[in-house]
């Protein structure tokens, strides 16, 4: 792996990693929501 | 083989690899700390085939009391917890490790990768997996007893288990994140690292198929830890978000869990369809038919996968119009599992078959598969939904799509594959037998529960009425042998570990693809330089896929 191509995946999977915690986080918000709504 | 040039040749032209392999020295050093995609993708299937036995002995416990009707071993709570540990280590255990397993393997020596693009987060993904089940096999023993509320971990009845739920909820987040890294690591590698030439319709299917499963991996597990979550919250910190008394909703926890347990389903599918994919064409001498139908196929029902999860839950009081839409987008996914089925189906036809254990084992799954999309398609219609809900019909389902489906996809998958790993073919007649042996009675173990559901026999009891008795027997015989026979398995793959008739690079005749090109076994470290592979098609020189 050249250092350009560790820098591209090193961007991949942070990308990859932030979409997972936004899921996280946006499921629990969404059931936040959901509860202070009713 | 004229345009391809790269280490691996020179390694067989070498005539050996010893020289070049670079191993670790000593044991738990190598095991311990190893980043190299082979030894943690044997570390993945050690580990799984562990679990699958472990998971497997539930199983026969869950058999062994509904023998015969009436209570004769375990009281109901331990019986639910059986039923619970059972599906929660076959399912996050045994398959979906087993797969990353095969992934780390097979996958860097497909693309012509000298190894996945993050190796040290690779080694940390498999190494919390032992802690991971740990914690949950652990919360079986302690006060309060183990889980019990099924693998689907319904509130409210969740909240009433003991110590056993936070133990269990901190092993899911463990397993969350390995499978979370697991599937970035295949992304990335797919991405970043595939040899020059070798574009995204060029991949074999088992790598597409993998790339597909980890962006529903990524997708879903962090809706699972988010549900989760929040069912701790609900038993620990006062909060009420699935809690009727406190204004939350336990059909809200449904709904997230299903919008993760559906896809869930297809992460435990999808590769065994790359696999199959892989062995077919092999066997049959021919070009998988249908190539690109087969991944836009494959995109199909991983997008479909995100818009049916309500299926689940025709019973628990759904407006009609959301029925309809739910159970109509659920008989879209046969569409494109019908593509898939009848791709196989026409790579079969006008074929050089031959039947090596691999090919016994593709094309079991084919028919059983098949079996369990049709009960699927049953399922789906949401008026029938109502009478088959919660019976041993959906057990029946779901075990003929996971067993005869996905596991003996990894069977397939672990016999085609082997020789190439441990340089060795393996006992022949001992696979077929083992083949043989389990695809009886896989059907004497589930295909009775259809029969016992449609009756009206409800799933997750110890005790049941006795016209159910004669089946049940059935069942629990072929449950017996199906067990018993899954010993030869770690048998063979033991024996051809430890020696053998020696494997040639090709190893099958009708192999193709870059880890062909490679010598048996496969050298510690392969592809060192990327294959330059001008010509490339699907994986294989097109010379060779043509041929």
């Amino acid at each position: 792996m050249d250092p350009r191509q560790r820098r591209q995946a090193r961007r991949t999977a942070l990308v990859l990693a932030l979409v997972a915690l936004a899921l996280y986080a946006g499921f629990i918000a969404y059931a936040v929501l959901q509860h202070t709504h009713h | 083989m004229a345009n391809i040039e790269h280490a691996g040749a020179t390694h067989a032209e070498h005539g050996g690899h010893a020289e070049h392999d670079h191993k670790p020295i000593g044991f738990w050093h190598r095991w311990l700390t190893s980043t190299n995609h082979k030894d943690i993708g044997t570390m993945y299937l050690v580990f799984s085939c562990v679990m699958f036995f472990v998971g497997g002995s539930f199983a026969m416990l869950i058999r062994l009391e509904l023998f015969k009707p009436g209570m004769q071993f375990f009281d109901p709570g331990l019986f639910n917890n059986f039923t619970t540990m059972h599906a929660l280590i076959m399912i996050f255990g045994a398959l979906m490790p087993a797969f990353v397993g095969l992934a780390n393997w097979m996958i860097p020596m497909q693309v012509g990768a000298p190894d996945m693009a993050l190796p040290r987060m690779n080694n940390f993904s498999f190494w919390i997996l032992p802690f991971a089940f740990m914690l949950l096999i652990g919360s079986v023993f302690v006060p309060g007893g183990g889980l019990a509320g099924g693998w689907t971990m319904y509130p409210p009845l969740m909240v009433q288990s003991g110590y056993a739920l936070p133990m269990a909820i901190f092993a899911f987040h463990l397993m969350g994140a390995s499978s979370i890294m697991g599937a970035i690591n295949v992304i990335v590698t797919i991405m970043n690292m595939r040899a020059p030439g070798m574009s995204l319709l060029r991949m074999p299917m088992f790598v597409w198929t993998w790339l597909i499963t980890a962006f529903l991996l990524i997708a879903v597990m962090p809706v699972l830890a988010g549900a989760v979550t929040m069912l701790l919250t609900d038993h620990f910190f006062g909060t009420s978000f699935f809690n009727a008394a406190g204004g939350g909703d336990p059909v809200m926890f449904q709904h997230i869990f299903w919008f993760f347990g559906h896809p869930e389903v297809y992460i435990l599918i999808l590769p065994t369809f790359g696999i199959v994919s892989e062995i077919i064409p092999t066997f049959a001498r021919k070009r998988l038919f249908g190539y690109d139908a087969m991944i836009y196929a494959t995109a199909s029902i991983g997008f479909l996968s995100f818009i049916v999860w309500a299926h689940h839950m025709f019973t628990v009081g759904l407006p009609l119009a959301s029925e309809l839409f739910f159970m109509l987008s659920t008989m879209l996914i046969a569409i494109p599992t019908g593509v898939k089925v009848f791709n196989w189906s026409a790579t079969l036809y006008r074929g050089s078959l031959s039947f090596e254990p691999p090919m016994l084992w593709a094309l079991a799954f084919l028919f059983m598969f098949t079996i369990g999309g049709l009960s699927g398609l049953m399922l789906a219609m949401a008026p029938a939904d109502f009478q088959y809900q919660d019976t041993y019909f959906v057990v029946a389902h779901f075990h003929y799509v996971l067993v005869p489906g996905s596991v003996f996809g990894i069977i397939g998958g672990v016999y085609y594959w082997l020789p190439k790993w441990t340089g060795h073919m393996y006992n022949m007649k001992l696979a077929k037998w083992h083949f043989w042996l389990s695809t009886v009675f896989v059907n004497v173990l589930f295909f009775p529960q259809h029969f016992l559901g449609l009756a009206g026999m409800p799933r997750r009891i110890p005790d049941y009425a006795t016209q159910f008795t004669d089946w049940n027997m059935v069942s629990s015989i072929g449950g017996f042998c199906f067990g018993a026979s899954q010993i030869l398995f770690p048998i063979i793959i033991w024996q051809c570990v430890r020696g053998g008739e020696r494997a040639s690079g090709r190893v099958w005749e009708g192999a193709q693809g870059l880890e062909w090109e490679l010598p048996s076994p496969a050298p510690y470290h392969s592809w060192v330089e990327a294959p330059a592979m001008a010509t490339l098609e699907h994986g294989a020189p097109v010379h060779q896929t043509h041929g």
